[in-house]
């Protein structure tokens, strides 16, 4: 059993759930990155809403990324933030685009709560909260 | 009979699909990460540059793709992911870094998929 002190010089190398996390968000920070910028660039005109609400899916999984990191060394402050933030987006966004479908005549990364995503976007903060929680645990067992 | 670069997209869809499942049972078994495992990895990262090669030919010829840069997005995407996910389990051998090769040759395998659908 390693002692606290030991895993936070380790940073990113300890092993977990998170390195799972991680990998998702990386992901889903380059696809729907990616996805935005291309189609703010190329079609804004058709649904700059959604292309908009995209990019600000990117940077919340950016963010969400950098925040995981920093939980999976002991400083869960913001991470207990961003991942409320982002279901809130994930959430929001879905019922807008269901409920004010004039707004969405392209999708959105979080349209119809990530559907063209296999719902991973739904899915991906409520796995994340469950870890902080037991992150959170750990941590205070640790001290 | 398809062409040369929708043969390589489905060995590459299948070949993903194949280490997916294979790092899946690894992590579900809950093993050390296996070194086969890696070199089957690095096996896909090969054919995903002999794809990418392939892939550069209709955007030199006349028959582009209908979208340029979604195409080239998916091209360097589909390069990118496996080395910056080994990249992250690099060093760590536990039961999750077979989960995080899950995670990415599964993400490779969509993106070969969506290239097809674009080129």
């Amino acid at each position: 059993m390693t002692s606290r002190g030991d895993d936070a010089a380790a940073g990113t190398t300890r092993s977990g759930p998170h390195k799972v996390l991680l990998a998702f968000y990386a992901l889903f920070t380059l696809a729907a990155g990616a996805r935005a910028i291309v189609q703010l660039t190329t079609q804004y005109d058709e649904a700059p809403v959604a292309y908009w609400l995209s990019l600000a899916a990117a940077v919340t999984y950016a963010l969400g990324w950098y925040a995981i990191r920093q939980a999976s060394v002991g400083h869960t402050g913001f991470a207990s933030v961003m991942l409320w933030i982002e279901l809130a987006g994930v959430l929001t966004v879905g019922t807008l685009s269901i409920a004010v479908d004039r707004w969405f005549p392209d999708a959105s990364v979080w349209s119809d709560y990530g559907i063209g995503y296999g719902f991973v976007p739904a899915v991906l903060p409520i796995a994340g909260l469950l870890w902080l929680r037991k992150q959170k645990q750990t941590a205070r067992a640790d001290l | 009979m398809p062409s040369v670069s929708t043969q390589v997209t489905w060995i590459v869809v299948g070949y993903a699909l194949l280490v997916f499942v294979l790092a899946l049972v690894t992590a579900l078994r809950k093993q050390q990460r296996p070194a086969w495992l890696d070199q089957m990895a690095w096996m896909l990262e090969l054919l995903l540059v002999v794809r990418a090669l392939v892939g550069l030919g209709p955007l030199l010829g006349d028959d582009h793709p209908d979208s340029t840069s979604t195409y080239v997005g998916y091209l360097v995407a589909s390069v990118c992911v496996l080395p910056i996910a080994m990249k992250s389990v690099q060093g760590d051998r536990a039961t999750w870094s077979s989960a995080v090769i899950a995670v990415a040759s599964l993400a490779i395998a969509v993106v070969a998929v969506r290239l097809e659908m674009t080129s």
